[in-house]
């Protein structure tokens, strides 16, 4: 009986080996739903770094504007002209007679201005 | 019942409620209706529209005259705020970024509507403090806003843009298809907080800025210019004034003023008589400067001879049953001294030698009659009526500038043609277009409209014409210091449209010019409106006229050759003893 019995249990560990294929499917299957978990992740990640990234230059091209403005509005002449007044500053072009023309190689100025326009 | 009972009766309902709810969630998941999913998808769906920011306009030196800022309207969910903020600190701090007064913001958050507008269009750095407050309740909507950091300078050539982005006048207005930029789209989903969820973007085209517009104004000259207009008004009090500068050779448009003057930034507060650009919107007989155009035409078309001799019948003469006068009365005068003197019976009998039909067909080939095509909206052409709707005096008249109605941009692109050997350009205000990625989509190049005179006859008008300011002209008051000056003076009675006929005590001065004589490179004209206190244009435009050029010449480095002086070695100290 006890022979019978340990016959019983050597044919019951008898190990059937775990089927290749499916095996391979199943790491496919976990490998690939790892990766598309972590491509999501990822995507996720660059999709927020993308907005940050687009919203630092929105707010780099307002600064930009708003500086581009304040920048003109300094150059306005007028405010030029102010700002000169205020340090007492007094500036004009100068008069013909303050004007010293000089000679280029003894040309004549009509042939130097016509060989430059030409 | 007792307690088993209620047990069993209780595990019923909640086991048949939660039937049911896995049931409907199954019918949702596996097989919803259409209605249902479209209104999930509904909620779900975010389509942003993004405006594309207004191309700028700028000076031929890249000086900015427009740009966009950011702005944001500021609204107030009064709901959120009596729940969650604090509304007196939110008040106060609202009254101090918008300068209103605590009344005036406490008015305003009444509660009986949940959303409202506290103020639109606020410039960015301005609420920037408030933004950062903390303050809940307040919705921040971004927007753009058109600004104009010159401020009044040059505001009628630039025009001003409606907050909706479309150009309302001037630049803004002509260019308005190419400083438009194209709109922006975003279609994805977003999540129940309204926020945008990246991964479900399905469409995403970045919005594209306008072209930058590069006006032929200089910003300096524009500047000299408006502060000679200035100096007139200060000194006449005209009901209005106008100034244009112009390169001769290429048509280019380098300064144009008109004032009154406005701010664009303030368009809406502006009245409407204020926006009028004069220059191309106001038309005038011209009086006198008309004469240079008679002359050189007769001149070109062999009538006359600069030294051909005219009686001046000393100042009164009778044509057509009507009598004609000089202010001057004088008796026989050359051609030369008729442009000089400006002999209103001298223009007229030149005329006279030409015909109505020469005269017509000259005053035409000048440009007058007609748009010049300068690229600014609501140009006038004038009036200049074919030689059938002529009286018998009309050529008399005609050769004094009247009978005829010009702008100024008219007047000064003729008298610019003498300047240019005969040459008439068009003015141009366009130098070029360059859109967001830096290719130029437009570029204007000297255009050629005509040739009134021959080269040889805008010769001698040239020089006839700088006897003008000589001693002895009656534009001595424009001679500019070391250059040699041309011009014509006008001073025409000012038309009474109601009544008929002149007003006795109303006229339009005017000076138009250019220099330097020899190789002319700037031409000018200034035009008062019903000046006080003088009325020449001799007296009145003169001196304005000489303010521009003299500090133009020196900024533009033109020498007294007409000649960029880095090009000019051994000039002469007077180039015109040659």
């Amino acid at each position: 009986m006890k022979k019978k019995q340990r016959k019983r249990s050597r044919k019951a560990e008898v190990r059937i080996p775990f089927p290749r294929l499916l095996a391979n499917v199943l790491v496919f299957v976990a490998v690939f739903g790892l990766s598309y978990v972590w491509l999501c992740a990822r995507c996720d990640m660059l999709g927020r770094e993308i907005k940050c990234l687009e919203a630092d230059q929105q707010a780099a091209r307002i600064r930009l504007f708003n500086e581009e403005d304040r920048w003109s509005n300094l150059k306005t002449p007028s405010n030029i002209q102010r700002a000169l007044e205020r340090h007492k500053l007094a500036m004009s072009f100068p008069g013909s007679r303050r004007i010293i023309r000089v000679c280029r190689n003894g040309l004549t100025a009509r042939s130097v201005a016509l060989a430059a326009i030409q | 019942m007792n307690y088993k009972g209620r047990t069993i009766l209780t595990a019923v309902v909640m086991a048949a409620v939660f039937s049911g709810l896995g049931v409907r969630l199954v019918f949702l998941h596996l097989k919803p209706k259409k209605s249902t999913l479209s209104r999930i998808e509904k909620g779900r769906y975010l389509k942003v529209k993004t405006r594309g920011a207004r191309g700028r306009i700028l000076d031929r030196n890249g000086n900015i005259f427009a740009t966009d800022l950011a702005a944001r309207h500021l609204y107030v969910d009064q709901k959120f705020l009596f729940e969650a903020g604090d509304i007196h600190r939110t008040c106060a701090a609202v009254s101090k970024t918008l300068g209103l007064s605590w009344e005036e913001t406490w008015t305003l958050l009444d509660g009986t509507k949940r959303y409202v507008s506290i103020r639109k269009y606020v410039h960015e750095k301005k609420i920037e403090a408030l933004m950062e407050g903390d303050h809940k309740g307040l919705i921040f909507e971004r927007a753009a806003m058109r600004s104009y950091p010159k401020g009044a300078l040059s505001a009628h050539v630039i025009g001003f843009a409606y907050n909706s982005g479309v150009g309302g006048s001037g630049v803004e207005l002509t260019m308005n298809s190419h400083l438009q930029g194209n709109a922006g789209l975003r279609i994805g989903k977003k999540d129940s907080r309204g926020r945008e969820l990246y991964n479900y973007r399905t469409v995403d085209i970045e919005p594209e800025s306008g072209a930058d517009v590069y006006l032929t104004i200089d910003q300096m000259v524009q500047y000299f210019t408006e502060k000679a207009l200035d100096e007139l008004v200060e000194n006449y009090q005209p009901e209005g004034a106008w100034a244009i500068v112009q390169d001769v050779r290429t048509g280019e448009i380098l300064a144009m003023a008109s004032w009154p003057t406005y701010n664009p930034s303030r368009f809406g507060r502006t009245l409407e008589e204020w926006m009028r650009n004069r220059t191309i919107h106001y038309t005038y007989e011209p009086g006198s400067t008309m004469k240079a155009m008679i002359i050189a035409a007769a001149l070109d078309r062999g009538a006359i001879g600069p030294q051909d001799v005219f009686d001046c019948e000393n100042g009164r003469w009778v044509y057509g049953g009507k009598a004609l006068h000089d202010s001057h009365g004088e008796g026989l005068l050359t051609v030369a001294d008729i442009l000089k003197k400006s002999s209103n019976i001298g223009a007229a009998k030149i005329a006279l030698r030409m015909g109505d039909e020469k005269v017509y067909q000259s005053l035409r080939d000048f440009g007058f009659g007609s748009r010049t095509g300068v690229n600014l909206p609501g140009e006038e052409g004038g009036i200049l009526w074919s030689p059938k709707r002529w009286s018998k005096i009309s050529i008399t008249r005609l050769a004094m500038g009247h009978e005829i109605n010009v702008t100024s941009l008219q007047m000064l692109s003729a008298l610019s043609a003498i300047a240019n050997d005969g040459v008439r350009m068009r003015p141009l205000m366009i130098r070029r277009v360059v859109d967001s990625s830096g290719d130029t989509v437009l570029e204007s190049f000297p255009e050629e409209t005509g040739r009134p005179i021959r080269p040889e006859t805008a010769r001698v008008m040239r020089r006839l014409l700088a006897r003008v300011t000589q001693p002895g002209g009656t534009g001595t008051k424009a001679a500019v210091r070391g250059y040699l000056v041309a011009g014509k003076t006008g001073t025409a009675q000012k038309v009474n449209l109601e009544e008929g006929g002149y007003f006795r005590n109303k006229y339009i001065a005017s000076f138009a010019g250019f220099l330097p004589v020899e190789n002319p490179a700037i031409s000018i004209m200034v035009v008062a409106d019903n000046p006080q206190g003088a009325h020449y244009g001799g007296t009145v435009c003169a001196p304005a006229f000489r303010s521009i050029a003299d500090q133009t010449v020196r900024y533009l480095r033109i020498s007294p050759e007409g000649l960029p002086t880095e090009y000019v070695s051994d000039l002469e100290t007077d180039p015109f003893k040659k």
